[in-house]
Formats: C-alpha cells, structure tokens, sequence
C-alpha cells in the first residue's frame, strides 16, 4: 500500500510529466483573472520571440496583431470569463513584427467559487498551414476569376473542377459537367485524342497548346487550344490532369481570313501578270511586224526611186532627179525612224541584266566608234576619272553612245568644241556627265527634252529622229536611277544621270 | 542534165518588191544567171527535198547558197532552215538569211539552228545591193564546199 504521502508525490510526480509533455507539445501561457501572464513555457517565448522576463506580468496585448476585431477579442473574454472553454485561431505579432498563426484553446481554471482563477492557453503554430490556405485561396481565386476554361479531371477523364472561363467558353455549368466525363466535349471524330491524351498524362507529360475542336452546349464547334499538365498528389502520384483551354476561334477566323486575302491577292498579282505578259506579247509582235513590215515597202520606195534614176537618168530633168532623191532621203529617214523606235521598245522590254561596268573603258571605246562624227573636226574631249557602276553593259553603252554623239553632234558647228566627261559622288550613288560647248536649247523647253520624237532643234540644223534620249531616259529609269540636263541657248549643255557604284561585296 | 539542175542561188522571197530588188542587185553583178525562185516556206522546202512540182530534181544537186527570208507564208524561214540543217542530205547547203528583222532573238535562234549567216536588209538600196552582191560573190565564187559523198 502507498502512503497518502507517496500518492500525493506520485500524483504530482504525474502531473509535472503531463506538463513537461504539454511544454513539448503546445505554446502555453498562463494569466490571472485579470489578464497579466504569470506563466510563459519556452515555446511561446521562441514564437513570440521575447523573453521570459519581457512577457511576464504584461497582458496579451503584447502579441496583439491589430488583425482581429474588438469584437472577437471580447467574445474570448467573455467566453472565459464565463469559465467555459474558448477555441481559435489567432494572428499574433512577435517582438520582431513578424505574424503567426496560433491554433488557440484557452482553459479556465476555476476557483472554488467557480470563479476563474486563471486562464492556461495552450497554442499550436498553425501559421505554415495558414499560409499555405491563403495562397491556395488565392489560387483558387486567381482560377475562379480566369477567362481560360480550367478544368479538373481525373485519369479515368471525368470532370473534378469547372471554373467560371470553363462554363462561359463551353456553356455548361459546373453543376452539369463535374462527375460527367469530358469526352461529352469532343467531337465524335475526334474522340481518340482524349485516349492520347490520358495517355500522355499518364506517363507524366503535358500536352501544350494543342489546337483542336470542342463542342459548346448548343453544339457549336469551338476552336481552342489546350494546355493539359499532369496534377500530382502530395507523394507525386500522377492523380489526374489539369487542362487550361482558350478560344481560339477568332484567331482562327482572322487567320482564314488572311489567308483568304492572301489568296486574292496572289490570284489578283496572276492575272495581272498574265495580263501584263500578254501586253508585252503583243508588244513584242508588234515590234516584230513593224520591224518586218514597215522596212519593206520603204526600201520599195527607195530602191525603185534608185531604179529609176539608174535606168531612166539621161531622160529626167533635173527637177525630177532632185524629187527622187528627196523620196530616197525621206525613207532612208524612215528607216532610221524605225529602227530608232524599235531600239527604244526593244530597251524598254528587255530584261535587265545588272553587272559591274568599267564606265572608263566602256567610254573610251564608244569614243572610238564615233571616230566618224569627229573626222576633220577640231574636238578638245576631257575625260576625268570614271568609277565603275552597276549596271546593264548593253543598255548603258546605248545611254553613253546617244550622249557621246549629241555632244558631238551639237558641238560640230564650233571652231573648238569641247567635251566633258565626269563623274561626281553623291550619296552613295554615282553622278555621271557629258559637257559640251555646243549649240545648247532653251530651259523652258527642258521637260520635252527626253519624251519620244520630241525635238528643240530644227531638221536642217541638227539631223536626228528624237528618239536618242528618250531611250537615254527609259534606260536610267529601268536602273533606278535619275537623268537631267542643264543648259543656256550658245553656250553648250550638260547631262547628267545616276546610277549606283559598284556593289562592295 | 537539165537546165535547173546547175541552180546556184535558190532566193526564197515572198515579197515582190523586195524579190525585184534582190534580183536586179544580182542581175548587177551578173550572179542572177543560175537563180531559182521560191515564193513561200513549202515551195523552198518542196524544191530542196524534190517534191511536189520538184520530184524531177535530185537531190545531191544542191543550190551553192539557199537567201531565206525570215517571214514567209505557209511554211516560215525559221522552220525552213531546221528542216534543211536538220537533214543529211541538206545540211550541208549554205543558207543566209536575208530578212528585215532586227530582233535579237531571230539571229540567235538562226544561229542555233545552223544558219550560215544573217544579213539584215537595209532600207538604202545602195547598201541594200552592196549586201547581196557581196554576199553571193562570196558564197558563189569564193566559197569552198565540201564534197558531197557520192
């Protein structure tokens, strides 16, 4: 039998270990009936990060967050005043300012009056769990509030959630489509990509913005891309998927729609092409017959006006000789005409073939060829430094010869003629001149310079068919480049025209 | 042997005038003597191949220089040219063209085809006669041919 005394000893030997295991447990806090702590264990001291000495004697005003109402503070009061147990969770402040979450029982000792003689408050740290609920309220906020449709399912495909972006984008509420399965949303032909789909899940990979169709309530096909992931469970077993899909019909709408215009506009670019080749077809045959068609019924003209006069001479007065050779001059003239237009068209119509011209050379040798114009003539002609260019060889040497020989051609009644020939740099592009000291033309004439039989000169004075430079012009146009001309009536003229250097590759 | 199977110049020319221009240029330079006319493309073609009015010819009797033009009725200068430089017999037989075309491509695609020269007709009649005179001094009197094998 134990002594009354060894009982007592026993008992309160008990009563310190419960507390000793209560202390390893809970946060626990003693106060008096009117609030002052009389009693801190370790733990509440390590979560209210105070000491022992600065917590006893104070109120709990000392944890007081400001996050509760007055309203709640005096509910706990009251509840305990009445000497029933108060439950809760409560927001505290540290001594450092920091807030954490108690899970909170207050137990009231009472007096033998039944008066509450102190208050024990055993806390548990709740405030890992607590943040963890606010940020999962968050995302479930941030999931309610989405326009995407986000939906839960599990692996077998029935429907575990259905957010708000879900109903308006598919049209069933939540109620009609949890428990239901999702393949209710896919098109009867495309029923396997759900298999795919799961099976994907399965094996632990997402499918990303994928592109399909999917049907509204009312049957309507909606186009969506969808985003599934895999939704694990805290052991990370793969539990069931979560699948975040966006119309996407407008996007498709506006692509068809591109794409439709895209159509258009090449079938538009075809025919306009088509009718542009059929254009310069007909060009070309016309060139053609002229070229074949006109020439002949000149030299007609012209050989038999010969004929005429080789076989019928000694019977013609003189007159009569001067006519036939006036008819001779006037088709020879023609003919000259044609195959200027023909030279013109034929430049125009050509494809062009860009190489890299030594403008130096190529001026040199076309002064040669125009040795005839020069014959007997006393001509000082200047050639300065010529870069080379990009170019058409064979368009630029009809650009240079009708520059070379107007020059020529318009200094022939000088004593001295002078011709120039330059080169000045202008952004990036090359300025090429001919100077002459000729005959020149009036300024205010200076536009019909370059149009096709356009003359500022009279036959007799200057032949020519006013053609030249107009191909001049047609010419620099094709290469993207400039062509103008600066004069004063007696006192010469200057042509200039541009083209890009050559390419530094 | 018959008189025209000594054909020297075989002129292909549809154009009358440009025909009467051409022979008296030759008549000048007394080169008109042995000249064979063909007014379209089928007659050149039947001459040179012994056909049709032609079947009297034979065919190793060949003209020393055929003077095509380019546009032609019924059969054209260009066809008439691949036809002869396409056959054995034929192609050995000079042919210049004598046409008013200018156009780059023709001359490129007689040149392809064999033509043996490409004289464009000027409109002068003096050049127009200095042309052809030079031209059948040159292919009848200076020329080489080869011999044909028998």
């Amino acid at each position: 039998m134990t002594t009354p005394e060894e009982h007592l000893k026993a008992s309160y030997k008990e009563i310190s270990d419960l507390k000793a295991a209560l202390d390893e447990h809970a946060i626990v806090a003693i106060t008096d009936p009117r609030g002052k702590i009389t009693y801190v264990n370790d733990k509440f001291c390590a979560i209210s990060k105070y000491s022992r000495e600065e917590l006893l004697g104070q109120d709990h005003r000392i944890v007081n967050s400001g996050y509760h109402p007055k309203e709640f503070i005096r509910e706990i009061w009251t509840t305990i005043g009445r000497g029933k147990v108060w439950k809760g969770e409560i927001k505290n402040k540290a001594r450092d300012g920091s807030f954490y979450w108690v899970d909170t029982t207050i137990v009231p000792f009472l007096d033998a009056q039944g008066k509450p003689r102190q208050y024990v408050a055993i806390r548990a740290d709740i405030t890992e769990r607590k943040r963890a609920e606010a940020a999962a309220a968050l995302l479930a906020a941030i999931v309610k509030s989405s326009d995407d449709a986000i939906v839960g399912k599990d692996l077998q495909g029935v429907v575990t959630s259905w957010n708000a972006g879900a109903e308006s984008l598919f049209g069933f509420t939540a109620g009609e489509m949890v428990g239901q399965p999702i393949t209710r949303l896919i098109p009867p032909d495309r029923q396997q990509e759900e298999t795919e789909i799961l099976g994907r899940i399965r094996r632990g990979d997402s499918v990303r913005h994928f592109e399909t169709l999917r049907l509204h309530k009312d049957g309507k096909l909606l186009h969506i891309s969808v985003t599934v992931s895999p939704i694990k469970d805290s052991a990370g077993r793969i539990i069931g998927a979560s699948k975040v899909a966006r119309d996407i019909t407008e996007r498709m709408q506006a692509q068809q729609k591109i794409q439709q215009f895209n159509n258009e506009l090449e079938q538009r670019v075809a025919e306009r092409t088509a009718q542009l080749e059929s254009a310069n077809k007909e060009l070309e045959a016309f060139s053609y017959s002229v070229s074949h068609d006109l020439r002949a019924p000149l030299r007609a003209v012209d050989g038999f006006s010969q004929a005429v006069l080789e076989d019928y001479a000694p019977q013609l007065p003189e007159g009569c000789r001067d006519y036939l050779r006036t008819i001779r001059n006037g088709a020879q003239k023609m003919g000259a005409l044609i195959d200027d237009l023909l030279t013109f068209s034929r430049l125009s119509r050509l494809p062009l073939s860009k190489s890299a011209v030594d403008t130096g050379k190529l001026v040199r040798r076309i002064l040669g060829e125009l040795n005839f114009q020069m014959q007997g003539r006393q001509i000082d002609i200047r050639i300065a430094d010529l870069p080379p260019c990009q170019a058409d060889p064979a368009l630029l040497k009809q650009v240079w010869i009708n520059l070379l020989s107007n020059a020529l051609k318009y200094t022939s009644k000088r004593d001295a003629a002078v011709v120039e020939v330059g080169c000045t740099r202008e952004k990036e592009q090359n300025v090429y001149f001919v100077r002459d000291n000729g005959t020149g033309f009036d300024m205010q004439y200076a536009h019909k310079l370059f149009g096709v039989f356009q003359r500022l000169h009279r036959a007799e004075d200057y032949e020519g068919t006013g053609v030249g430079l107009a191909i001049v012009q047609r010419v620099i146009h094709r290469h993207g480049g400039r062509v103008w001309a600066e004069s004063e009536v007696g006192h010469g003229a200057t042509f200039h025209f541009t083209l890009e250097g050559e390419t530094k590759s | 042997m018959k008189e025209s199977s000594v054909v020297e110049i075989l002129l292909v020319e549809d154009n009358p005038q440009d025909l009467e221009l051409t022979q008296r240029a030759l008549k000048k330079a007394n080169l008109a003597i042995h000249l064979h006319i063909a007014r379209d493309g089928e007659e050149a073609l039947q001459f040179v191949f012994c056909q049709g009015p032609y079947t009297w010819r034979r065919i190793e009797d060949t003209p020393k220089v055929i003077l095509l033009d380019l546009k032609l009725p019924k059969v054209d200068g260009m066809e008439v040219l691949a036809r002869i430089k396409s056959d054995p017999r034929t192609k050995t037989i000079p042919v210049v063209m004598l046409t008013s075309s200018k156009e780059q491509n023709d001359v490129v695609e007689s040149y392809k085809l064999g033509v043996n020269s490409y004289i464009v007709k000027p409109v002068n009649f003096e050049r127009f006669a200095a042309a052809v005179q030079h031209l059948g001094m040159y292919w009848l009197l200076h020329n080489q041919p080869p011999k044909m094998e028998e």
